[in-house]
């Protein structure tokens, strides 16, 4: 069984059809990249699959389950995670509390009214663990907002793994990052396990190519052409739409 | 308030800029001397102080508390939620007209009974205009929240005018008056000397729950809805459904201070439910500061004295004064005084930092 | 019949005496975003200060004139010391013009004393106006025309000139519209000025008819909010409407139905702002 499935999405906005007919499927530990020009309807498939966005006509099936309608928290308790593209933290909390912040969305505790935050052993434990695996223990005193933008970056992927997600949506995640930041984004995403399943949406085609195994590029709201990296980079359709525009990025060449 | 010195530890900050004297793990491990000392001396102080201060003192002080938990009951949904209600006085006037409604109308004069239907009616009323406010208050509101204020001042005006309406209740517009020292029950009558304590007592026991809400699991979940609404909800967490429940329990807090109020000046008018006294509850926040917990006690007392020394010296004046204090918040201390004194008093404990 | 008639022609008139008063809340609310709840202690200021000149000169125009200065004045004070630096402050917009609001009502108290005022409208605009048994006062139907003549030079300026242009190009991108080069600076401090004139007009011209009292500011405000909400920000016929939407309602319900007249713009205040926030024909500012 395929871990999310997608059929037949549209959303129109007006008259206007931004997603059209939009089929696909993701099996278990895969790593998929979404690619596509400005205005192709990438965005707006990402805010589908994450809830942010209620589609016209279509569902979208996951681990076996309807959540077409589903909301965005429901979706995080099915296992679904997302990075924001504009970095989304809690700016006036410290690293740390972030980071607590982020692993009792998914615990019953998160409604407790009357317990200490900073009394919870387990959830000190789990953060000291997710903070040292992104590097930021160090960090951990730090207000989140007077952070340098690479860690920003961490943090932000810190807190997307924070629910502990089985399939993880990356919404440009090395946008505004420097070549070796970039790198390093890859690098972390590429030693994810293949215990999460990754759906990306990108321009930076070091960073697909690196990571990704397949490749699905919109046009117009539709699927333009789908496949492996090397089938991609070899599509001519792919050559005249994408990189046949001035954006001519990376080996693509 | 010296029962739990480490409970009562005020200088979380909801927004937490004051870094000074944070602990690295930001776990609020402070010492006994920073937070513990100041809030036992205070107790302490306000305990003994009408053994040796004339009665218009103690007075003051009982109207500086009811202010202050009107003003921290606002800040619950404002400073840690991020919600600026601006009819806030609506479920002040419901407490308030709820308590003086069942010992004048229905002669139950027991205090705790007031007490409990004064809480269920702001509970049930906060728990219906709740569906309509959150509606307005989408998510990510708090960048723009105006329609969410209009809709808080009509709820509040609207509010208001069922009090003049349903006159053989309310008694109008001229109000609910004579409303009786409170009956505590097993045959003790609060007159105006104890009624003090009693204010001091409820109003301890909100501070401590309020603090321990705001600190818990629950609370630091309304301090990120506050930051980042949409990361909350891609987080797990049902936003809509906390900012709900924190409206509640604030309108809840808010209609505790009513019923104080009420019993304090034995009466409540129409205008205790309107815009003119959620402007208070505003002033006293705003003054005292969004970002801390203890602000709005430091707002009240700068309040409640700046009106005292001006019904003493220019009553007449009374209102111009009141809104230069707003003005001047807004302007020159935009981020109140209860930040600075924060600020002030850790400067003096370790030296310039 | 002939009841309903007169009672329609009052609701009417009310609904110009509050499209003057919104009008002036409604540019700098609705076109720019500034919420200022100082409106209506504003336009009280201008009531008064018309009808000390009219003490003094006995001049009903000239009154009008220096009522509008008076409060342009004042408007530039009021955006130029404070509400200029807090654009996209909201809260403390609110909070600044409460406590502004404050302060002027209890200046005007403090010169005219506490009493209540009543303005007399000149001459020729007193008496009534008769068709066989019906009779209305001309100053109502002066008020209604003067409504109509604001009104449109208003609109005119909204969708006709480059100052509208400007602003609605503020409304949608100020960044953009400031970074091609446009003072918005200067234009919005224009129109705010336009918006307190305004207020100083409709404060003098109604006068003779709504009286003046240093306290009636907090009522007018609230009056303002509920026709500009519920007529639509951003666009100045959706003040109208509001207007006459309320002022038909109220004068209405206080005729047939006096017990639940109270309750009426509130719960139309409260539909609008449930329903469609933007007002019935407005567009979202915020």
């Amino acid at each position: 069984m395929a871990l999310l499935e997608v059929r037949n999405l549209s959303v129109h906005f007006g008259g206007l059809a931004a997603v059209h007919d939009l089929s696909f499927v993701i099996e278990q530990g895969e790593r998929l990249a979404i690619i596509g020009p400005n205005g192709a309807g990438k965005t707006t498939t990402f805010n589908l699959l994450t809830g942010q966005l209620k589609p016209s006509s279509g569902e979208v099936v996951f681990k076996g389950e309807q959540i077409t309608h589903a909301s965005v928290f429901a979706r995080t308790h099915l296992g679904m995670a997302r990075s924001f593209q504009i970095t989304s933290l809690f700016p006036h909390q410290t690293v740390y509390v972030n980071a607590l912040i982020g692993l009792q969305g998914t615990q019953r505790s998160r409604y407790r009214m009357f317990r200490p935050l900073f009394k919870d052993k387990a959830l000190e434990m789990a953060a000291q663990e997710l903070l040292e695996s992104t590097e930021l223990w160090d960090l951990r005193g730090e207000i989140a907002s007077s952070l340098a933008y690479g860690q920003q970056r961490k943090l932000e992927m810190a807190l997307s793994l924070a629910s502990k997600p089985d399939l993880l949506l990356l919404d440009e995640p090395s946008c505004g990052l420097t070549t070796t930041e970039s790198a390093d984004i890859t690098a972390r995403i590429a030693a994810l396990g293949s215990m999460i399943t990754v759906l990306m949406i990108a321009h930076d085609m070091d960073l697909v190519f690196g990571v990704a195994e397949r490749v699905i590029l919109m046009h117009y709201g539709e699927i333009a052409a789908e496949g492996t990296c090397d089938e991609i980079r070899s599509n001519q359709m792919v050559r005249d739409i994408y990189m046949g525009s001035r954006k001519t990025l990376g080996h693509a060449r | 308030m010296g029962d739990r010195p480490d409970d009562v530890a005020k200088s979380d900050a909801p927004r937490g800029r004051a870094r000074g004297g944070i602990a690295p793990t930001g776990k609020g491990a402070r010492s006994f001397v920073e937070t513990g000392l100041p809030v036992l001396a205070i107790g302490v102080v306000v305990l003994l102080l009408p053994l040796f201060l004339p009665t218009f003192v103690s007075s003051l002080v009982t109207k500086m508390m009811i202010f202050a938990l009107f003003g921290m009951s606002l800040n619950l949904i404002w400073g840690y939620t991020g919600i600026p209600s601006f009819g806030h006085a609506a479920f002040f006037g419901l407490g308030g007209y709820g308590a003086g409604v069942l010992v004048l109308r229905v002669d139950i004069t027991n205090f705790w009974l007031g007490l409990l239907f004064a809480l269920l009616l702001t509970a049930a009323v906060a728990a219906i205009l709740g569906f309509p406010a959150f509606r307005v208050f989408g998510v990510g509101a708090s960048d723009n929240p105006i329609y969410f204020l209009l809709t808080t001042i009509a709820f509040g005006e609207l509010l208001a005018r069922a009090a003049i309406a349903l006159r053989p209740i309310t008694g109008g517009s001229t109000g609910l008056a004579g409303i009786p020292h409170p009956d505590l029950g097993f045959g003790i009558t609060v007159t105006a000397g104890r009624y003090y304590y009693l204010v001091f007592v409820i109003f301890v026991v909100c501070l401590f729950i309020i603090y321990r809400i705001v600190n818990s699991h629950y609370g630091y979940a309304l301090r990120g809805i506050h930051d980042n609404e949409r990361r909350m909800q891609a987080l797990g967490y049902n936003t809509w459904l906390y900012k709900y429940t924190s409206w509640i329990i604030a309108a809840v807090f808010g209609g505790v201070a009513g019923v104080m109020f009420a019993y304090f000046g034995g009466i409540m008018v129409p205008n205790n439910l309107s815009m003119i006294t959620s402007d208070i509850a505003f002033l006293v926040v705003i003054l005292g500061s969004t970002t801390t917990f203890f602000g709005p006690i430091v707002g009240s007392v700068a309040f409640v004295g700046v009106e005292y020394l001006a019904s003493l010296y220019l009553p007449e004046r009374w209102p111009l004064i009141l809104g230069s204090l707003f003005v001047v918040t807004i302007m020159f201390i935009p981020q109140g005084l209860g930040v600075m004194i924060l600020k002030l008093w850790r400067r003096l404990l370790y030296g310039a930092a | 019949m002939s009841t309903a008639i007169v009672i329609g022609l009052n609701g009417l008139s009310y609904a110009f005496i509050l499209f003057l008063l919104a009008a002036g809340f409604s540019l700098t609310f609705g076109v720019m975003g500034v919420i200022n709840l100082a409106h209506g202690a504003l336009f009280v200021l201008g009531a008064y200060v018309g009808l000390e000149v009219v003490a003094r000169i006995d001049n009903f125009w000239v009154a009008i004139a220096v009522a509008a200065l008076a409060l342009a004045v004042v408007g530039f004070g009021l955006y130029f010391f404070f509400l200029r630096h807090l654009y996209n402050k909201i809260p403390e917009q609110a909070v600044l013009t409460i406590g502004i609001a404050y302060m002027v009502a209890n200046v005007i108290l403090w010169i005219w004393g506490p009493v209540a005022q009543l303005g007399h409208a000149p001459g020729f605009l007193t008496g009534a106006f008769k068709v066989g048994t019906l009779s209305f006062p001309i100053y109502r139907l002066f008020i209604i025309g003067v409504g109509l003549l604001i009104l449109a030079l208003l609109w005119w300026l909204q969708d006709r000139t480059r100052v509208g242009a400007i602003i609605r190009a503020g409304m949608d991108n100020k960044d953009m519209t400031v970074s091609l080069g446009i003072n918005y600076g200067l234009v919005s401090t224009l129109v705010f000025l336009l918006g307190m004139a305004l207020a100083g007009v409709a404060g003098m011209l109604a006068t003779p008819i709504l009286g003046s009292y240093p306290s009636m500011g907090d009522n007018l405000l609230l009056l303002s909010l509920i026709v500009v909400v519920v007529g639509g920000t951003g666009y100045i016929q959706g003040t109208m409407l509001g207007a006459l939407i309320i002022g038909l309602l109220d004068t209405f319900g206080k005729a047939y139905v006096p017990e639940a007249a109270l309750f009426f713009s509130y719960i139309a205040f409260l539909a609008v702002l449930l329903i469609r926030p933007s007002g019935l024909i407005g567009r979202k500012v915020f």
